[in-house]
């Protein structure tokens, strides 16, 4: 009974602090509610990697933001690398009175970039992505700017999915394993090893 | 070992093969088999390390503190759109609406009329200045000017521009942002996004009575924050 004055003080740090969070942007030590808007960084994930002969470039958008697919822009960083065009698939037309018909994006979009490059691998992969885009809240962030590195290898996730699926077959094959012995056993009414 | 004995360690192992590779197969043929369960849908590979950088990137971003704004009006000059430098005090004793835009940024662009009409009314009731800060390319800005017909006075920069804008505190600045002074120079609000009318005349409301001296600025701001709260409430 001892924890319950602790459980009592944590409840209420607990409340406390989910009541921060809930806070309006004037009681957030903030004096202005920029904090309505997310970080560029967070309203726009982006991230490159290697596919073959290409270069898979992924931006993940935050709900209720968007890029406008004329302002992405890709170019090689490593010497002798020679990119081709980004294909891009096709957006959204979004009419806006006041800009006219953009095609924007939402949610995420994955760009390939073909690539060539005559140092044989001598350097590491660099290439250089702008992107801009907005809030559908009415703020807008100026072109971003990222130096990425496509990785080599394969993401860890993708390394580990057809380890799991290896370990259910073998699992699966063991009990087929048992399954096949158990039949064959009955059917055949093998003698029993020697006592 | 017996006849019957090789024939099921025989068939356990082709099991264990048949279930080996067709597992194999799956993962080699389908597109999503391999996908990470926390990857976007429709999309046919997951986060790479390069996204998971850009997350901590973004950590490190949230864990800085929001942007304090100044109590008083910092002093700076700017080009106005005939390329002639212009201070600030230019607009000494006069309450101010600055507006930080860009010619590219949609939400801007549509905040135009207000301003234009508030800018109108507000000089004749109140001699409130409302001036436009566009941070951009003059010449853009120019043309622009003219074909939305802006009313109010503008000033120009880029990295200038940029610096204004950390002078009210905003390092990294997104479009657009606005910032509320009284008569006596007191930064009484910066509204980060697009102004709509009836949080323009919320703010300017308590401008008033800023001016009048009938309430102080840390009350102005509480009534402001309060009364900008209920209306996104409302909407």
């Amino acid at each position: 009974m001892k924890l319950t004055p602790v459980l009592l003080i944590a409840a209420a740090l607990a409340g406390f602090a989910t009541a921060a969070q809930a806070k309006p942007w004037w009681m957030r030590d903030s004096d202005s509610n920029e904090t309505d808007f997310l970080p560029p960084d967070v309203a726009f994930r982006a991230g490159a990697a290697l596919d073959g002969h290409a270069l898979r470039i992924r931006w993940v958008i935050a709900d209720g933001y968007y890029l406008y697919r004329d302002k992405i822009h890709v170019e090689a960083q490593s010497p002798d690398l020679i990119l081709g065009p980004p294909l891009l698939p096709p957006g959204v037309m979004k009419n806006d009175p006041f800009m006219g018909r953009q095609e924007i994006y939402t949610q995420q979009v994955e760009a390939r970039v073909p690539f060539t490059r005559a140092d044989f691998g001598a350097h590491p992969l660099q290439i250089r992505v702008t992107y801009q885009g907005c809030a559908e809240g009415g703020l807008c962030y100026p072109p971003i700017t990222k130096v990425l590195f496509p990785a080599a290898a394969l993401p860890e996730s993708t390394v580990n999915a057809p380890r799991q699926w290896e370990l259910i077959a073998i699992i699966g094959g063991v009990l087929a394993f048992l399954a096949a012995g158990f039949v064959l056993r009955h059917e055949r009414k093998l003698p029993l090893p020697a006592q | 070992m017996t006849y019957g004995g090789l024939r099921v360690l025989g068939a356990g192992v082709l099991a264990m093969l048949c279930a080996w590779a067709g597992a194999r197969i799956y993962m080699n043929w389908h597109p999503l088999a391999a996908a990470d369960m926390r990857a976007p849908a429709g999309l046919a590979s997951p986060p790479s390390a390069a996204d998971k950088a850009a997350d901590e990137a973004a950590d490190l971003r949230l864990a800085t503190l929001p942007p304090r704004i100044p109590d008083k009006l910092p002093d700076f000059s700017l080009s106005n759109l005939e390329g002639k430098s212009t201070p600030v005090s230019t607009w000494a004793g006069q309450p101010l609406v600055i507006n930080f835009w860009a010619t590219w940024c949609a939400p801007c662009r549509r905040e135009i009329p207000l301003l234009n009409i508030l800018a109108g009314e507000w000089a004749s009731q109140d001699q409130v200045a409302v001036i436009g800060i566009a941070v951009d390319h003059r010449d853009q800005v120019s043309q622009f000017a003219a074909q939305f017909k802006i009313g109010y006075p503008l000033l120009v920069g880029e990295e200038d521009a940029l610096d204004v804008a950390a002078k009210f505190g905003v390092e990294s600045p997104a479009f657009p942002f606005t910032v509320f002074t009284d008569r006596r120079g007191e930064v009484v609000a910066l509204f980060v996004g697009e102004l709509h009318r009836k949080q323009a005349d919320l703010i300017m409301s308590v401008v008033k009575n800023l001016n009048s001296g009938s309430v102080q600025l840390g009350e102005a701001r509480r009534q402001i924050a309060q009364g900008l709260d209920a209306l996104a409430e409302k909407t």
